[in-house]
């Protein structure tokens, strides 16, 4: 690859990346930490930790469990309400380059609706991505399963804001491109995939689940190939930019998504190894 | 809050010995000048362990002591990434992201009491030269282990001269034969002005428990460093909470990586962190 793999990204509705490397959602906070351990300012975006209308304190513990190649978390999507990301965070935003895109979660299309209206007036956003594929909260995955309800959503999203809208596919479905289809039939401009798989680990010890919901998300490589399978499905099946996330680790994983159609990528778990990942993948696909 | 993050850095440094303390304890020595220079009693390393993609996590690890460019780390092989670590041989390189964590609030008078249980003397070296330097002398170190040969060695909580260390066995193999926690009430006559502590989980909740049971007036300053399974170990992943008490008393999550690992004892949730389930180490 060249500088065309590393070109800007047109996600629609105003929203250009300068580059198309971004840090995945919920492996990034909301940037503050990640500033001062690597020049974030070089990557293309910055998808925050899932945000909430209320304040949420996330899962008891244990929250992270190690597995081959990857690892399951089970966070519960701990984040300090919109109000608080509006009002506190997002001013702190004012001076990057890096694009920052609110990824935004709910239980009902009124939360989501509310999270993205609270938004509106807020400069420092770039972009909202809908997260309808928590699978570690209470209805996380109801939207993302279900064509209709997803479509729903998106279409009372579509409603409120220009800004463009990515929606966040989980891979926890029969049929991805269907969901993917809905959404962009909705309105969506982007979708981004993949959220968690589903997974689970035994403390072997006593028998029992080591996470205490019993299950969580799985992450990291291990994931790689089934996520861009998902990928590959997804772009085969809509026109609307594809944003590959999965168990990247260097710049051949990134290309992997590139190859198969998306637009842009996330670097997600791979950070909590080395925060200097996505600068690698960027690096690597300009090389 | 955002952590305070300025003085981590990624530093691929060079193992210099992995050195067997008996009972499975091992003491990791390495070059890893930027850790040595910035490392603050309390401050913890994220440790790559092998370079492939299993095991995925880095691991934490206390600095227990820094001389010069090099600094040591004492841990024992439980589980896959330890068992790296423990083959290390000597001019391997070793790959660390840190230092992190907020530390200990070092006092400038003493007396001070340290109870380490088990691997939890790993911080205190760093913390004992800390405090010498800043003049205090009145350390005393209480140490507990299940038998004697895991206890660390008393000569290693401070170089060149020793604290007083006064020891505690499970099996009465050496020192006196029962809980460190036993030691507790002696130490407590002196009045000390800081008690640290550092063990594993049960063995810290009966520390407090002695505390407040004794009808001593606690300590001013007294700090426990815990432990938790940690993700990323700098505030984003969100993975590693521990079950503290907020302003109210009322439960709430705080994560050991960057608003701990070292914890005021006093804003713990004891009962929490007690119905916590063990560590997943297979």
């Amino acid at each position: 690859m060249s500088e065309d793999a590393v070109a800007a990204v047109d996600l629609g509705r105003g929203l250009t990346l300068p580059n198309p490397v971004g840090l995945a959602s919920g492996t990034a906070g909301y940037g503050f930490e990640l500033e001062q351990l690597i020049d974030i300012n070089r990557l293309g975006a910055l998808y925050t930790k899932g945000t909430t209308v209320h304040p949420r304190e996330g899962n008891p513990p244990p929250r992270v469990a190690e597995t081959g190649g990857g690892m399951l978390n089970s966070i519960g999507l701990q984040n300090p309400g919109i109000d608080a990301v509006a009002a506190t965070h997002a001013p702190r935003w004012k001076d990057w380059a890096i694009r920052v895109i609110v990824n935004i979660a709910g239980g009902s299309v009124e939360e989501y609706v509310h999270c993205v209206t609270v938004l509106e007036p807020v400069a420092e956003v770039a972009g909202i991505e809908l997260n309808i594929s928590c699978p570690n909260i209470a209805q996380g995955l109801d939207f993302g399963r279900d064509p209709v309800a997803a479509a729903r959503l998106v279409a009372a999203v579509r409603a409120v804001t220009e800004r463009c809208v990515i929606v966040k596919l989980s891979p926890n479905v029969t049929d991805i491109a269907a969901v993917a289809r809905a959404v962009e039939d909705a309105g969506a401009d982007a979708v981004s995939a993949v959220n968690t798989y589903i997974g689970k680990k035994i403390h072997r010890a006593s028998g029992r689940s080591v996470l205490p919901l019993g299950t969580g998300g799985l992450s990291g490589p291990a994931i790689q190939p089934l996520a861009l399978a998902a990928v590959a499905a997804v772009c085969d099946s809509v026109h609307i930019p594809v944003i590959g996330v999965g168990g990247i680790v260097d710049a051949a994983s990134a290309r992997d998504y590139l190859v198969v159609g998306a637009r842009a990528v996330q670097v997600g778990t791979a950070t909590f190894v080395n925060p200097e990942t996505a600068l690698q993948v960027l690096d690597g696909l300009r090389g | 809050m955002t952590a305070d993050l300025r003085r981590a850095s990624l530093e691929t440094g060079e193992v210099l010995v992995v050195e067997r303390l008996g009972g499975g304890i091992l003491e990791l020595v390495a070059r890893l000048p930027h850790i040595a220079a910035t490392a603050q009693p309390g401050s913890f390393v994220q440790l790559r362990c092998g370079s492939g993609t299993t095991p995925l996590l880095r691991r934490p690890f206390s600095v227990a002591w820094t001389q010069g460019d090099t600094c040591g780390f004492v841990f024992e092989a439980v589980g896959a990434g330890t068992r790296l670590l423990a083959d290390l041989k000597p001019g391997d390189p070793l790959d660390s992201l840190g230092p992190l964590g907020h530390g200990f609030s070092v006092v400038d008078t003493g007396p001070v009491v340290c109870v380490s249980g088990g691997l939890g003397c790993a911080p205190f070296p760093l913390l004992i030269n800390e405090l010498r330097r800043r003049g205090v002398e009145d350390i005393l170190v209480l140490n507990g282990a299940r038998t004697a040969t895991r206890l660390y060695p008393a000569e290693r909580f401070a170089r060149p001269a020793v604290p007083v260390v006064a020891e505690a066995t499970d099996d009465g193999t050496r020192g006196h034969h029962g809980a460190v926690t036993d030691l507790l009430a002696q130490a407590l006559q002196s009045n000390p002005s800081a008690l640290y502590a550092c063990g594993p989980n049960p063995m810290l909740g009966a520390v407090m428990r002695t505390l407040l049971e004794s009808g001593a007036e606690l300590p001013p300053t007294l700090e426990a460093s815990l432990e938790a399974p940690m993700g990323c170990g700098f505030g984003t992943c969100l993975g590693c909470a521990l079950p503290m008490l907020g302003e109210d008393g009322t439960p709430v999550w705080r994560l050991c990586c960057t608003d701990g690992p070292v914890m005021p004892m006093r804003e713990v949730d004891w009962e929490g962190l007690s119905a916590l389930p063990g560590a997943d180490v297979a």
